[in-house]
C-alpha cells in the first residue's frame, strides 16, 4: 500500500513537471469579485484606435500595463507567456495579449512593435496620451504608473502583473512577477474553457 | 560593494564585465602554494605535471569566473551545467593528474585526511555513490533555488563540484599510488558505470519536461533568443552527452597502456 502511494505520488510529480496535470482549478492569485472587461480606447501599433471591450469580447485576454525599457519585469512577464503559448498553438490563435505601454514619451507605436516582435507579433501593443492611458489604467483597476527619476534613463513605476479575462468577459485572476510558465500552462487552459455558457 | 563570487544578479545580462576577487584568489593561491612546493623540492620540475596542474586550474577559473560563472549563477541552466561538467570532467582529473605523488602525500598529511584518500581511492563503490548523490542534489531545484542566491553559496556548490570531480577521477588516478584501483577492468568499467547511469534521470528530466525546472533562470532575463525551456533543454542534452568523450577518451587511454603493457610483458 504504502509502496503505491509513494509510486502514485512519484507520477504525479513528474507528470506535474511535465506539465501534464491540467486539475481545472486556477493557480494564480483568483479575483474574487470578477470584474468585467475594462472599457477603453487606445491607439495600436498601426496607428488604429483599438477598442479593447470590443476586440477582446469572447476572447480569453492577457492585459499588461508596462513599458519597452522596463529593465527586468516587463520582457520576463513577455517571455513567460509567450513561450507558454507556443506550446499551444490553438489557445496561441484565440488568447489576445495585449501590452499598454505606460510610457507614451518614449514608447512610439513603432519602438512599442519592435519590442512585442521580440516575444511575438501577435502581441497587441497599445499606446495613447497620458490622459487615456490615465483613464485606461483607473478601468483596469491598476494604480496609476509614475515617473521615478529624471533625464532620458528614467523609469517607471507601473503594475506589476497580467490581468486574465476569460471567454466569459470576467477578470478571474492576476499574475505577479514569479509566475512560473507551470501555473501559466494549467491557467491558461482553465481560463480558455470559461465561456459565458459554462460559466 | 564588491561582489567576490558569481551569484545571480537579478538584473539583465551585459557583457559588461564585473570583477570577481575572490575567484582570483581561489585560483592563484593553489597555484602559487604548488609553485612554492615544487621550487623547494629537490630534483628538476615536472613541466608535463605542472602543465596539467595549471590547465586544470585554468579550467577551474574559466567555469568559475565572468561569464560563465555569471551565466551560470544567475542566467542560464546550460552555463550551470558547463561549469559542472568543467570542474568534474575537466578542472578535477587534470589537477590530480598534475599534482605529484610527494606533493599529495604532504598534503594530505598535513591536513590528516591521507587515509581517507587512499582508502576511497580504493572503493570505487562509494566514489560513485558520494559523486552521485552530490550530482542529485547539486542538480535538485530548490538547492540551485538557495545555493546560487548568495555568493556564500554559490562558492560553496561550485568548491562542492570540484571536490565531487576529485571524488570521481580518485580511484582512476589518485596522485598516492596506493589509494588507486589495482584493475584496469574495474576502473574502465567504474568510469562508466559512474558517470554514465545516475546522470540519465536529471538529464531526461530537463531535456522532456514541458515546463523548466529551475525558478532562478526561468524568471532570469532572458540572455539572446534563447527561451527557458531550449536553454533547459541544452543543459540536459550536455549533461547527458558532454560525459562521452571525455569518459570513453580515458577508457580508452586505459584500453591502450592496458593492452600495451601486456603485449611487452607476452
Amino acid at each position: 500500500m504504502r509502496l503505491r502511494q509513494v509510486l502514485v505520488i512519484s507520477g504525479m510529480t513528474l507528470a506535474a513537471c511535465a506539465g501534464g496535470i491540467n486539475d481545472g482549478r486556477l493557480q494564480g492569485t483568483v479575483i474574487e469579485d470578477p470584474q468585467p472587461n475594462p472599457a477603453f480606447v487606445l491607439t495600436d501599433t498601426r496607428g488604429e484606435p483599438y477598442d479593447f471591450a470590443a476586440r477582446t469580447e469572447g476572447k480569453l485576454t492577457l492585459l499588461y500595463f508596462g513599458y519597452t525599457n522596463c529593465p527586468d519585469i516587463c520582457p520576463v512577464h513577455l517571455a513567460q507567456i509567450a513561450e507558454v503559448l507556443e506550446q499551444y498553438p490553438r489557445l496561441e490563435r484565440e488568447t489576445a495579449v495585449v501590452f499598454v505601454s505606460v510610457d507614451p514619451q518614449r514608447d512610439t507605436p513603432e519602438v512599442l512593435r519592435g519590442f512585442l516582435d521580440n516575444f511575438s507579433t501577435r502581441f497587441v501593443g497599445l499606446t495613447g496620451s497620458p490622459e487615456e492611458l490615465g483613464a485606461a489604467q483607473v478601468a483596469a483597476d491598476v494604480p496609476p504608473a509614475t515617473i521615478t527619476g529624471q533625464g532620458p534613463d528614467y523609469t517607471v513605476d507601473h503594475a506589476g502583473w497580467v490581468i486574465a479575462y476569460a471567454p466569459d468577459g470576467l477578470g478571474h485572476a492576476i499574475y505577479p512577477f514569479g509566475t512560473r510558465q507551470s501555473v501559466w500552462s494549467n491557467d491558461l487552459q482553465t481560463l480558455a474553457t470559461i465561456t459565458g455558457e459554462s460559466g | 560593494m564588491i561582489t567576490w563570487w558569481c551569484v545571480a544578479l537579478e538584473k539583465p545580462w551585459t557583457w559588461s564585465w564585473i570583477p570577481y576577487p575572490g575567484i582570483w584568489i581561489a585560483t592563484m593561491l593553489p597555484i602559487a602554494g604548488y609553485l612554492v612546493a615544487v621550487r623547494r623540492h629537490p630534483g628538476p620540475t615536472d613541466r608535463r605535471r605542472l602543465a596539467l596542474f595549471l590547465g586544470g586550474m585554468a579550467a577551474f577559473w574559466v567555469a568559475s569566473d565572468w561569464p560563465l560563472g555569471a551565466l551560470g549563477a544567475g542566467y542560464l541552466a546550460s552555463a550551470h551545467m558547463l561549469q559542472f561538467l568543467l570542474y568534474t570532467l575537466v578542472a578535477a582529473p587534470l589537477i590530480l593528474l598534475g599534482t605529484p605523488e610527494w606533493l599529495a602525500s604532504r598534503l594530505t598529511t598535513r591536513l590528516r585526511i591521507e587515509k581517507a584518500v587512499s582508502w576511497l581511492g580504493r572503493s570505487p563503490v562509494t566514489c560513485a555513490v558520494i559523486y552521485n548523490v552530490i550530482l542529485l542534489a547539486t542538480h535538485a531545484p530548490a538547492t540551485v533555488e538557495v545555493l546560487r542566491r548568495s555568493q556564500i553559496g554559490s562558492f560553496a556548490m561550485d568548491i562542492l563540484w570540484l571536490v565531487a570531480g576529485m571524488i570521481l577521477w580518485l580511484p582512476v588516478r589518485s596522485p598516492l599510488p596506493e589509494g588507486r584501483v589495482g584493475s584496469v577492468w574495474v576502473r574502465m568499467s567504474y568510469l562508466f558505470l559512474a558517470t554514465g547511469i545516475v546522470a540519465i534521470i536529471p538529464a531526461s528530466l530537463l531535456t522532456f519536461t514541458t515546463n523548466p525546472v529551475y525558478a532562478i533562470y526561468e524568471l532570469a532575463p532572458r540572455v539572446g533568443a534563447l527561451s527557458a525551456r531550449e536553454d533547459q533543454q541544452i543543459a540536459g542534452i550536455l549533461m547527458k552527452l558532454a560525459t562521452i568523450p571525455v569518459v570513453w577518451t580515458t577508457i580508452g587511454i586505459m584500453w591502450f597502456r592496458f593492452a600495451r603493457q601486456e603485449e611487452a610483458r607476452a
